[in-house]
């Protein structure tokens, strides 16, 4: 593999020989590209699960319920376990922190390289467990119900502990390169946001990580044994207070990170620094503190204590403030910014739209009265789909796009990524709004895609997933395609005056000839 | 918008219809005010000459920042205190509110009403609060009634409860939100019905003769008055003796005799059934005097007579004529 990429034009890291080659490497940017090779793996296996239902209910299919349960199924687990979380950390993260930091490599080489085996040993096993037969119990995964449930769970359990690990690796090399290798003169109030929002995130990651790896492997023991912490007479609340400790800071810890890409990028698009950057900091601490105390909101109307719900209630309202603050200085940096035309500036307006959109339903969820009502019905489903596929991927295809140019030292050609943007748009608000009406209605959270909508709605999300697969299509292509243009993007193409920009495009394989010095991050 | 939400059919639908509307209209604005700024912005300021930078940085604007935050702060507290009174509403059901049990199993639901019918639908009258306890024997299930505004999951081993007052006499859709494997059928329908009709409605299907042959009554009561508990029907001895092959044939007692089990001997074996017990028996069962009547009695002579070879041809009655076909949906006991 090394011999025929030292044949490569493209230069840098790319054609570099490098000790490892590309599968044993301890180079933190060819992680992070094999990194986005294997989200985007995710992401279609994602795409493929979520298609089927849809497929189903326009009648395009024989009707197999459970085929489409398991759809659903692994829809849900590998979006959200395989890319939602670990996506912005485990592709810009690996990436970008050491160039944004001003360093050589991440702090823990080894822990990257391991992380992106598990990942992909966690994937390849949720792709066998499908191929043994799947289970379809929903991807909460509810006791009793998962112990008795038909299907190869031990495949699955092993291939969703293999992504807690990743992320848990991810996590401790996040920290650790933060806290010590920040250039001389780059202290913690200099690192751009996406820095800042990686190495906030990565607690949760370290925390999340290793709960959710241990509870599914519990959750595998006393499904074989019949016994154990959430066993047969074990309370199954039990295991959903388990189950959504781990996973309701995964929206958070995914979509902090996806803002601190938009930052980076708005400032970089824009020309300008941020506004409010000690606000945004202190923001996006209390956004992710919260997530932690606020698991309970999942389990309103589950038979939880009432004073339980009320509290939780309170706790999760109390975002509204510091997702104001975000929000408030995002437009800030907008304003009066020099902002360029490009594929980033769509993709940003989308995030700003999609992710607007979930935090308000949030506010639907934690009203005492409502949540009860809107939490087991497809409202639910439908805001997930909203962070996953309009937050997080909006971001992470807005820094994709941003970033490529640094990447592969290939520029993006914009009038394409804008179109795929603006298809990505519409396919998202199309494909997942009929959700939102859906569930008002009542339809079933998780399952709902089984019943018939009402007249006219799944044809509109089957035309906005038509959308949203056009979108990626263009996009993903453009920018693979661009690495056959000739020209050379430039070291700074933005503009921008983040430390990853004074570097080469690609960067070589050491990052930097000479280690540059901290300075104001988007140098005011 | 309000269309979005079923037709209310329940008094507390207001606790949840109230802070929606509200909800919506702030929240559609809020989204469509951040995001329409977002695009002006883009539109506005975008790079008009290759060299051009962006203002140099500024700190938030005081007065702004507040306003906004301000802004955000009351969207909280808005869904915090208008969906109080809702949530306390769905909490506490109301003094005297009419019992249901309900169990929820993978092949649906049964609704135990006070006076012991069970049914497959769930048939309330309108004006009348109706409390739901709720238990499932398998897995963790769901009673949702959109119409009603009620979700409430149920779970093994635990009880929930649930209220809710219809206001309107319909038939709604009623089954469960929560996913519970494949081939959990839980559907069924909430039939609600003004109180005269409701009254009407469990009088006649309390009445079990109503729609079943004598026989059928007989294993209905079999069934529901715990008999099964201590006798089988295919030939195993419990505590008691198999009901197989027992009417018509001859056994002896405890106390040296022989009896014919015959339809005299039955009934006296239900009313004061440790007079004269069976050989190798204890005599140890509830008497059922003044518990079950002189029709009932037959209806499980019949039936027993459908278990045993000696039974004589089985009864062939068609089952009295129905009134109500839309009633008859409840009238499966289980």
């Amino acid at each position: 593999m090394s011999d025929r990429t030292a044949n490569s034009p493209l230069g840098g890291y790319l054609s570099a020989a490098v000790p490892g080659g590309w599968f044993a490497t301890r180079d933190h940017k060819r992680i992070g590209l094999m990194f986005a090779a294997w989200t985007t793996g995710a992401l279609l296996l994602g795409l493929m699960f979520g298609i089927l239902p849809m497929v189903r209910s326009l009648g395009g299919m024989e009707d197999d319920a459970g085929g489409v349960l398991r759809a659903l199924t692994y829809q849900r687990l590998i979006l959200v376990f395989m890319f939602l979380a670990p996506a912005i950390p485990a592709v810009l993260g690996h990436f970008l922190l050491p160039l944004q930091l001003g360093a050589r490599n991440l702090a823990l080489p080894v822990f990257s390289l391991w992380s992106l085996r598990l990942y992909a040993a966690g994937l390849v096993l949720a792709l066998a467990s499908v191929l043994a037969g799947g289970v379809s119990f929903g991807w909460t995964m509810p006791t009793p119900l998962s112990l008795t449930g038909d299907g190869v769970f031990w495949l699955l359990a092993a291939g969703l502990a293999c992504s807690g690990f990743s992320w848990f690796l991810v996590g401790v090399n996040i920290i650790v390169t933060v806290h010590h290798h920040r250039a001389p003169g780059l202290g913690f109030f200099r690192m751009p946001l996406l820095s800042w929002s990686l190495y906030l995130g990565a607690y949760l990651l370290v925390m999340s990580g290793l709960i959710l790896a241990i509870i599914v492997l519990y959750l595998a023991g006393a499904r074989g044994t019949g016994r154990g912490l959430f066993g047969p007479d074990a309370d199954p609340l039990l295991w959903l207070n388990y189950f959504w400790f781990a996973t309701r800071p995964v929206v958070f810890f995914a979509l902090v990170p996806a803002a601190g890409v938009v930052f980076d990028v708005v400032a970089g698009i824009g020309r300008k620094a941020v506004t409010g950057y000690r606000m945004v900091v202190g923001s996006m601490i209390a956004l992710l503190a919260l997530s932690v105390v606020t698991w309970g909101v999942h389990l309103s109307g589950y038979g939880q204590a009432p004073h339980l719900t009320f509290v939780f209630s309170v706790l999760s309202l109390l975002g509204a403030v510091p997702v104001a603050l975000i929000a408030y200085s995002l437009l800030a940096t907008l304003h009066r910014g020099a902002i360029a035309c490009s594929a980033p500036t769509t993709f940003t307006v989308a995030f700003v739209l999609h992710a607007g959109i979930a935090a308000v339903m949030g506010l639907f969820l934690a009203s005492p009265a409502l949540g009860a009502y809107l939490n087991t019905t497809m409202f639910a489903t439908a805001q997930i789909d909203y962070v996953m596929w309009g937050g997080v991927l909006g971001a992470f295809l807005a820094g994709l796009h941003f970033w490529w140019p640094k990447m592969t030292g290939r520029p993006v050609n914009h009038p394409v990524g804008r179109f795929g943007a603006f298809l990505y748009l519409i396919g998202v608000n199309l494909a997942f709004f009929p959700q939102v009406i859906q569930g008002v209605g009542g339809a079933p959270v998780d399952v709902g895609a089984l019943e018939p909508g009402p007249t006219g709605l799944t044809e509109i999300a089957a035309l906005g997933w038509l959308f949203l697969v056009s979108g990626l299509i263009v996009a993903i292509g453009n920018l693979v395609g661009s690495l056959w243009v000739k020209e050379a993007a430039g070291d700074n193409p933005w503009g921008a005056c983040t430390l990853e920009w004074t570097t080469a495009s690609p960067p070589p394989v050491d990052n930097f000839a000479v280690r540059p010095a901290g300075g104001d991050p988007y140098g005011t | 918008m309000a269309t979005w939400l079923p037709a209310a059919a329940s008094r507390q639908a207001e606790g949840v219809d109230g802070p929606f509307q509200g909800l919506y209209v702030a929240a559609a604005f809020a989204v469509a005010f951040a995001a329409g700024l977002a695009l002006a912005y883009v539109m506005l300021f975008r790079r008009r000459d290759e060299s051009a930078r962006g203002a140099p940085a500024g700190r938030p604007h005081p007065l702004y920042l507040g306003l906004w935050t301000l802004l955000a702060a009351g969207l909280a507290v808005y869904a915090l205190v208008a969906g109080f009174p809702g949530f306390l509403d769905q909490t506490v059901p109301p003094y005297g509110a009419y019992p249901v049990g309900v169990t929820a199993r993978n092949d649906g639901f049964d609704f135990t009403y006070p006076g012991g019918h069970v049914a497959d639908t769930l048939h309330v009258a309108v004006g009348k609060p109706v409390q739901l306890t709720m238990t499932s024997e398998d897995v963790i299930h769901g009673l949702s009634v959109p119409a009603m505004r009620v979700h409430q999951a149920i779970l093994p081993g635990r009880q929930a409860t649930a209220w809710f007052e219809a206001t309107l006499a319909d038939t709604f859709d009623l089954r469960s939100n929560i996913h519970g494997g494949e081939g959990a059928a839980l559907r069924t329908a909430l039939v609600s019905h003004q109180p005269a009709d409701f009254d009407e409605w469990l009088r006649r299907v309390s009445d079990i003769f109503t729609g079943r042959t004598l026989a059928e009554a007989g294993e209905l009561l079999y069934n529901r008055e715990g008999c099964k508990a201590c006798h089988t029907t295919d030939g195993t001895r419990l505590v008691g003796p198999s009901f197989k092959d027992v009417y018509g044939f001859e056994f002896p007692t405890r106390d040296g005799k022989t009896v014919l089990v015959d339809d005299a001997y039955i009934k006296e074996s239900i009313l004061t059934p440790n007079v004269s017990v069976v050989a190798g028996y204890e005599p140890v069962m509830t008497p059922y005097e003044g518990k079950l009547g002189d029709k009932e009695i037959e209806a499980i002579t019949a039936w027993l007579k459908t278990l045993s070879s000696k039974g004589g041809a089985a009864e062939e009655a068609e089952p009295e004529a129905e009134g109500d076909p839309a009633a008859g949906d409840g009238q499966e006991d289980k």
